[in-house]
């Protein structure tokens, strides 16, 4: 099948789905709304909830601290200019 | 003729190809490195029968018995990373992941809200080496010191770590919203409101103010604390000081406090300063470069060193009073004896409930605390003082301390030997015994530091109380046992017996002039007494004397060659973790 | 310069802790007290019935039995004298009245309690307990731990009679020992002094080392002789220094200075008498321990003493000595491990030339001087630097 002919085959897909879920919306009541909304975000939370346990699994936290954000912060304290401390007086003081 | 297009393509498309090849090659390093971080699929041994698949079914659920768990290939090579967190069994590993990775993540955002703010954090990470380069990394300090720990144990021990951890944050969120360098010089009403002091120096000094001032050690989170937590810091500090000129000899913890201020890393929160002869000349002697550099009013309550003799307490009680008398001066805020004595009494409870503890550790194979949970929490606590999470947890351990003491639970199994820890431990591998009992069945029961400021104080009357005070200050870490006599440093016999220890760890603190004078008649006694005892050589903060593998190398030399034992866990026998936090 | 009369006499009593002064004033009947520290007052030790002997391990060699006791990584003043009590060479001490001062010669003593070292049935170790400031508090404290255990363990165990009358006497013959020295040590001010450091130090030692009623006689010789010496006609010496530091008990030390060319004026160290040797007054209506605590507070500028104004004060005394005694440098030198002097003399190194204009010279050494070669190259520089200094200066 030539590109154009795929394109326009994926494009029909695409506006058939749309149709069809806004079709649906029209005939879906309120529970079912909610209902729909809630199944979104007990997938977002999985999906978020997954992705946190794959952090924690694989120490990926670790790892971008080591090889990202600590040797950034430690190019940055290494570069900071700091005031010299040999020039602070030594006064002598009274009791 | 030179030129040719064929030829210029075929070029073009060589040094491409060339191009391509360099990168690539660089790529391919470099997805080799980024792989090793992680676990290799093909280890992952699928079960082929019913008996494997109902093995793997069990480790699954609940995770592999000790002898076959090979944590030390859960190492990334050199960093200490893992290629994946121990797999504890479902129960334990989500615990894990809820109540420790999750919680203490939650609570650390909370802390930082709860006792400052968010900006303020920012400006002080931004601005203060041993806040970015340490404190981000924290929960792989947990990670370290809760390796290869089931059940009470790992839920216990947690515990201790995540008060440690709220109270680090309470004492830079002080020292950030206090700061006078992260508002261009200005003094706020935080900064007056601050009382700065050695780490040495006890936090119940503070008591009478505490509901109107915020006392803050000026070393223990900028210093003392970072060599758990990330070994790499301090070492800017140690080398800063004798960049000055200062030998390499002194002790390196009062090196390092010297050379926060020299590196300029010290935050200016406080408008006068309380320092003590606690523990040693070093201590003594690098408040002189710390006046110095912060040259502010300055207080010195020094403790008597031979604080056996009854005629001692007066004087130090006299030094306490007048400490009050100069915060009083300071502060134009007079002494409250009620809340002193309010706060006495809620740190005389932290310590009954501490005895508890060495109670059930003592006689009991059910205490769930582990070596490095037990040393570090007890040490931070009653050096601190008073603060509302001590309690918390405290409530929370006792919980599961009673459960596992009614239960009869075994917390540690695979114990082989009870070990006592004598002297300084070293900071930055603090968690040697959570290695050692993962790898040898050491189980590091108690060590000195925990019984320093072994006592209630009196709150009955003012003079009382400041007697106490007085002998509490004389019994302050590391002094406890190493000065005013040697018949304290010997009292290690004793607290074998009473602990059913069998083993000794020595820590040989190389560069601790008190410790280093007297191991010859540690030598004598150890073989007079037929003790088995393993000398732990190290720099206290400073990795660089001896490394973390060398003190491992220490215990598996002489767990192999003196008790002719085979490890429980040889993938921990030897592994670099040279670049490890 | 015309050699001093008793100088060979005095440096043959410095090659041993129990020299001829010493074993006399035994059989003389009188108690040998051992004591490492100008904390531990020694006019308290020679009361009469008692003679101090502040120790020292001359002609040490390497201390291998006290390294397996105390580590290669402890001061080696610690180590040398703990040696060389186990090779027997302090047997001769009834008595050692310590000071928890500093780490590693409370180490040593310990030892000696712990231990049977001393073969002496009689032989005791006491320890007082020091303060680290000079207010009223550590004055009173001081003095109740000077009462405590080291007056009354004295009468207690050897019958010494410990009454204000007898610290009065002590108090004369140690003010006499004073006067002498500082008489001598004033020399060290003028222009082309008749007296070296180098002699000056085997001076003091003497009386530290030795019993003061015995020394006495020779003291007095050596100050009148001193008032008649011609020195050089033109100084061989090109600089002027002010040796500060630690533990210093080693004539031959500052006579390696002195042969570079850097004439040792003043002498700021543990064992010197700069402080050391100010006379001790007792004031109308005070008692005499009341007035030797005091003293020994208040003269001393130790790097233990912790208060803001005394740590500061200390600069400014080197300062002082200087100019006092007309030095144109500073040596400061301190043992290796000895945790108190490294911070003290890096302070002093960074301080004194940036606030005070005073070249200033920072050495380590060990307690026996092996790398003498070194040390010479150091001074030699430093004296060096000076004279350039000088002649920018002239300019």
């Amino acid at each position: 099948m030539s590109v154009k002919k795929k394109i326009l085959k994926a494009a029909l897909r695409k506006e058939a789905k749309r149709i069809k879920k806004a079709a649906r919306r029209r005939h879906c009541g309120i529970g079912c709304r909610v209902l729909r909304l809630f199944g979104k975000l007990i997938a977002l939370l999985a999906t978020v909830y997954a992705a946190l346990f794959a952090v924690f699994f694989f120490d990926l936290d670790g790892k971008l601290l080591y090889y990202v954000v600590e040797p950034l912060l430690v190019r940055h304290y290494d570069r900071m200019e700091r005031k010299n401390p040999l020039e602070m007086p030594y006064e002598m003081k009274s009791e | 003729m030179g030129f040719s297009i064929e030829a210029s393509v075929k070029n073009v498309k060589t040094g491409v190809k060339k191009v391509r090849e360099i990168h690539l090659s660089g790529l391919g390093e470099k997805l080799k490195a980024a792989a090793a971080l992680f676990p290799d699929p093909r280890d992952v041994k699928l079960p082929k029968n019913k008996e494997e698949a109902k093995k793997f079914a069990h480790d699954f659920w609940c995770g592999k018995p000790h002898g076959e768990r090979r944590l030390g290939e859960l190492y990334c090579d050199k960093t200490g990373l893992y290629k994946h967190r121990e797999w504890r069994g479902v129960k334990d590993t989500f615990y894990y992941f809820h109540m420790i990775w999750l919680y203490n993540y939650a609570n650390m955002v909370m802390d930082i809200v709860k006792f400052g703010s968010p900006v303020t954090f920012v400006k002080g990470l931004w601005r203060y080496r041993w806040m970015g380069q340490t404190y981000l990394p924290v929960l792989h300090w947990f990670d370290r010191g809760l390796e290869g720990l089931r059940g009470e144990a790992l839920r216990a021990s947690a515990w201790h770590y995540r008060a440690m951890t709220c109270v680090t944050i309470n004492q830079f969120m002080n020292m950030f919203e206090a700061d006078g360098k992260l508002r261009n010089g200005a003094h706020n009403d935080a900064w007056h409101h601050a009382m700065a002091h050695k780490e040495t120096v006890w936090g119940g000094i503070f008591y009478p103010w505490m509901d109107r001032f915020k006392h803050i050690p000026l070393e223990m989170v900028p210093y003392f604390v970072t060599c758990h937590v990330n070994n790499h810091t301090v070492l800017n500090y140690i080398d800063a000081v004798q960049s000055i000129g200062l030998p390499g000899d002194p002790c390196p913890m009062c090196q390092a406090e010297a050379g926060l201020f020299v590196l300029d890393d010290v935050p200016d929160y406080a408008p006068f300063l309380i320092t003590s002869n606690e523990a040693c000349d070093g201590s003594v002697a690098s408040t002189a470069i710390q006046d110095w550099f912060w040259d502010r009013p300055l207080f010195a309550m020094p403790q008597p060193m031979q604080f056996d003799d009854p005629l001692v307490q007066e004087h130090c009680a006299n030094e306490i009073r007048d400490c009050w008398k100069f915060i009083e001066e300071q502060t134009g805020v007079p002494f409250n004896w009620e809340l002193l004595k309010e706060n006495l009494e809620k740190q005389n409870e932290l310590m009954r409930f501490e005895w508890e503890k060495w109670d059930v550790a003592a006689k009991t194979a059910n205490y769930p605390i582990n070596g490095v949970a037990q040393a570090l929490y007890r040490i931070y606590q009653s050096q601190y003082g008073e603060h509302f999470i001590w309690h918390e947890v405290d409530k929370k351990v006792s919980k599961i301390m009673t459960k596992c003491v009614e239960k009869k639970i075994d917390t540690f199994p695979k114990t082989r030997h009870r070990v006592i820890a004598w002297s300084c431990s070293p900071l930055y591998y603090s968690n040697w015994c959570t290695w050692a009992y993962n790898c040898w069945g050491l189980n590091t029961v108690i060590n000195m530091d925990s019984l320093m400021f072994d006592m209630e104080v009196r709150t009955d009357t003012l003079d009382n109380c400041v007697m106490d005070m007085a002998r509490y200050h004389e019994w302050a870490p590391m002094r406890r046992m190493a000065v005013g006599g040697m018949h304290h440093i010997f009292e290690l016999w004793d607290y074998m017996e009473r602990f059913h220890c069998d083993m000794v760890m020595m820590y040989d603190q190389l560069q601790c002039k008190g410790m280093q004078g007297v191991v010859g008649l540690f030598e004598d006694e150890f073989r007079k007494r037929n003790i088995h005892a393993i000398w732990m050589p190290h720099a206290l903060p400073d990795k660089r004397t001896v490394s973390r593998a060398e003190i491992r190398r220490i215990i598996n030399d002489y767990m192999t060659t003196v008790m002719k034992e085979e490890p429980l866990d040889p993938s921990l026998l030897e592994f670099d973790d040279d670049m490890s936090w | 310069m015309r050699d001093l009369k008793h100088l060979i006499f005095f440096e043959k009593l410095l090659q041993e802790a129990n020299n001829d002064l010493v074993k006399q004033a035994r059989e003389e009947g009188r108690k040998a007290l051992g004591y490492t520290c100008y904390f531990m007052p020694e006019v308290l030790l020679d009361i009469p019935g008692c003679f101090g002997v502040r120790l020292r391990a001359p002609r040490s060699g390497s201390p291998d039995m006290a390294t397996y006791y105390m580590s290669n990584r402890t001061c080696h003043y610690g180590r040398a004298l703990f040696e060389r009590a186990l090779e027997g060479g302090f047997n001769f001490l009834d008595a050692n009245l310590a000071t928890e001062t500093c780490t590693v010669t409370c180490r040593f003593q310990e030892h000696l309690k712990q231990m049977d070292v001393i073969k002496n049935p009689d032989f005791f170790v006491e320890f007082t307990d020091v303060p680290f400031k000079k207010n009223e508090n550590s004055m009173v404290h001081f003095r109740k731990q000077l009462q405590a255990h080291v007056l009354d363990p004295l009468k207690e165990r050897f019958g010494v009679d410990t009454s204000d009358a007898a610290l009065i006497a002590a108090i004369e013959e140690h003010n006499e020992v004073c006067r002498l020295i500082s008489e001598i040590g004033a020399y060290r001010k003028l222009d082309n002094p008749p007296i070296t450091g180098f002699e000056f130090h085997i001076i003091q030692l003497v009386t530290l080392t030795c019993p003061k009623y015995l020394i006495l006689p020779y003291l007095r010789e050596t100050a009148e002789e001193l008032k008649t010496r011609e020195p050089e006609p033109k100084s061989p010496y090109r600089c002027r220094v002010v040796l500060s530091g630690a533990e210093n008990d080693d004539p031959d030390f500052t006579g390696l200075i002195e042969s570079c060319g850097a004439l040792v004026v003043a002498d700021r160290y543990c064992y010197g008498s700069l402080p050391g040797r100010e006379e001790i007054v007792v004031a109308e209506g005070q008692s005499p321990l009341d007035a030797i605590a005091r003293h020994y507070l208040n003269t001393s500028y130790c790097p233990r003493f912790m208060p803001q104004q005394d740590m500061r004060s200390r600069k400014k005394y080197l300062a002082d000595l200087v100019r006092e005694y007309r030095a144109d440098g500073l040596i400061v030198v301190s043992n290796k491990f000895c945790e108190y002097w490294s911070y003290e003399r890096t302070m002093d190194a960074l301080i004194l030339p940036r606030d005070y204009n005073i070249p200033t010279c920072s050495i380590e050494k060990e307690y026996v001087n092996a790398s003498t070669g070194q040390l010479r190259t150091r001074f030699q520089a430093f004296v060096e630097s000076v004279e350039i200094k000088k002649l920018q200066e002239a300019k």
